[in-house]
């Protein structure tokens, strides 16, 4: 290479320095200047913000909507990884190892909610559970469940548990895929070994199969439990807004509202510290849990 | 065995039949439900159209701008995507083929941006980019949407770029080739599947985002598409106007089908190698 050090450097800084000054103003300084800003009580108006200390975070342990916007986001993480990884694994078991001839159809209808704007998903589905035209109750009086028939997302209760169904549904069809990438790469020699030995398909499911795509599925439930605590509130600010009377407020939209509607700054930042650290700890923890050594046979 | 098989195959294709109904279904009767009245909505809400009008279209189109958010759409979403590359690409080149010290810390930095929730950073950026006079403007909007897809950018295309032949570059730089040419013609052209999958993501990505134009955006005339649905959305509450609604939800959703049926592997590789860096 005929190049001087003086170019090398030149061309290096070339490639790095604009990217990472875009990249450092417009995501690492917003971080930080976030951490900074809980530290405050601050309406938006730069001359009045009032250093607080600890104020910001005494006021979130004693808030009494806090609690219930954390349990409402593991309430979400919870049932969207039940629901989406036990549909998901049946799916893509069924669709690599059943030799279905239509198997490819499934597999891009399934997989197309994925890339649907969530602001279209959640009008398609409040539609969907709305109370005199929607698609749920008037299916509930056609096979004669009259008494089950309620304003889904009107109701206290029931808010919450629909916003799970639009998730499942839009979630499906990466984590199928991304589990049928795990399966097919799995040798047949182990099933013709496992099948020798009489092992029902059942059997060979526990022990073959699910140990082998173990990998993929701890990835898939660490990347729903991240997408959910870290964007839940996008589907609850498009279908909800965190109503009737909080009951779907998640940390995200909670945030929303105490900073972007009633201008608590500040609070809305601590709220934001709060969330970061929960995902952080929670995936951390989950990592641990899941650890497992790698299987070979 | 085979005898077996072929029951619970029967079996099997019952949930999957099930399933690609509650998928097709609801989006099949929003295409038809903004060809309909309001009155057959209400009469008929999940039966077919008695004539197929386009009245929805308009009256979403000209009396609640979806015109003008449209064009919005088109433009943050070109510009954030073009803006991504033009950072990306650099970087990933000299990411992934030259050595410096902080090259793997570097690299760290900012995949791990991927993990880390932007909602914090968003009340800054709000008033950053009100002192920098970009707040309620789309190019700002352009900016800090080329800027949140640049991990997942950098992600791919270094991973892209590792499977490019070393051997070229080196014979190009024996040639009296500079290392700005070799990016530009030799690594820029051969890591084009790369790149087109990186821009069909961050497009799709661009075109559907709401939270941050929700944010960022204020006055009805810059809105976004998503932004100008919602807007119909809350309004519909009221009017009830639901062809109206349904018809700018098809308008958002059919470049995101074309683009689809277009480029079905490319996004589903896309999207599954994406989720697979964390």
């Amino acid at each position: 290479m005929v190049q001087s050090k003086r170019q090398r450097n030149l061309f290096l800084a070339f490639c790095l320095v604009p990217t990472f000054l875009l990249f450092a103003v417009f995501t690492l300084y917003p971080l930080f200047n976030g951490l900074y800003y809980s530290f405050f009580k601050w309406s938006g108006a730069s001359s009045l913000a009032e250093f607080v200390g600890f104020d910001n975070y005494r006021r979130l342990f004693s808030d009494d909507i806090i609690p219930s916007t954390i349990w409402h986001d593991y309430f979400l993480v919870i049932t969207k990884v039940f629901g989406i990884m036990i549909l998901s694994t049946f799916f893509a078991v069924a669709l690599t190892q059943m030799k279905i001839k239509e198997a490819p159809f499934y597999r891009i209808v399934f997989f197309f909610p994925n890339i649907m704007s969530v602001v279209v998903i959640g009008i398609l589905w409040m539609f969907i559970y709305n109370p005199s035209l929607g698609l749920v109750n008037s299916g509930l009086e056609l096979i004669g469940l009259e008494s089950w028939t309620r304003p889904w997302l009107g109701s206290e209760d029931w808010a919450l548990p629909s916003l799970v169904l639009p998730s499942v549904w839009a979630g499906i069809g990466l984590f199928m895929l991304m589990l049928m990438g795990g399966i097919s790469n799995i040798s047949k020699s182990y099933y013709e070994a496992a099948e020798i030995d009489g092992a029902t398909e059942w059997q060979q499911f526990w022990k073959v199969t699910l140990p082998l795509i173990w990998p993929q599925i701890k990835i898939s439930i660490l990347y729903i439990i991240i997408t959910t605590l870290n964007g839940s509130f996008i589907i609850v600010q498009v279908m909800t807004k965190g109503g009737p009377n909080n009951s779907t407020h998640v940390m995200g939209s909670y945030l929303y509202e105490q900073a972007f509607v009633k201008y608590n700054f500040g609070y809305g930042a601590t709220i934001g510290v709060m969330i970061l650290i929960l995902s952080l700890v929670t995936v951390l923890i989950m990592q641990f849990l899941m650890r497992r050594e790698k299987v070979e046979y | 065995m085979q005898k077996a098989s072929i029951f619970s195959r029967t079996i099997v294709r019952i949930p999957l039949i099930i399933w690609s109904l509650a998928v097709l279904y609801p989006i099949f009767w929003m295409v038809l439900g903004a060809f309909k009245s309001n009155a057959e909505i209400y009469a008929n809400p999940w039966g077919l159209p008695e004539s197929f009008s386009f009245s929805n279209f308009v009256d979403a189109w000209s009396n609640y701008n979806i015109d003008a958010s449209v064009f919005n759409s088109f433009i943050v979403t070109g510009l954030g995507a073009t803006l991504t590359l033009a950072m990306a690409i650099p970087t990933s080149y000299a990411l992934e083929r030259m050595r410096f010290r902080g090259n793997r810390l570097l690299f760290t930095l900012y995949i791990s941006a991927m993990m880390i929730p932007m909602v914090l950073g968003w009340i800054p950026l709000f008033f950053l980019l009100m002192q920098l006079n970009l707040l309620d403007n789309i190019f700002g909007l352009s900016i800090v949407y080329a800027v949140s897809q640049l991990p997942f950018s950098i992600f791919v295309l270094t991973s892209f770029m590792a499977t490019i032949p070393k051997s070229l570059e080196e014979a190009a730089a024996i040639d009296g080739m500079s290392p700005y040419g070799i990016l530009w013609k030799i690594i820029t052209p051969l890591s084009t599947t790369g790149i087109i999958t990186v821009t069909i993501m961050n497009m799709i990505q661009f075109w559907n985002e709401y939270f941050m134009a929700l944010i960022f955006l204020q006055s009805e005339e810059n809105y976004t598409l998503a932004l100008a649905i919602d807007y119909i959305s809350n309004e519909t509450q009221y009017t009830n106007a639901w062809g109206t609604l349904f018809a700018s939800l098809v308008i958002a959703i059919v470049p995101v089908i074309v683009l689809y049926a277009i480029f079905q592997r490319r996004i589903v590789k896309g999207m599954t190698e994406g989720a697979i860096k964390g």
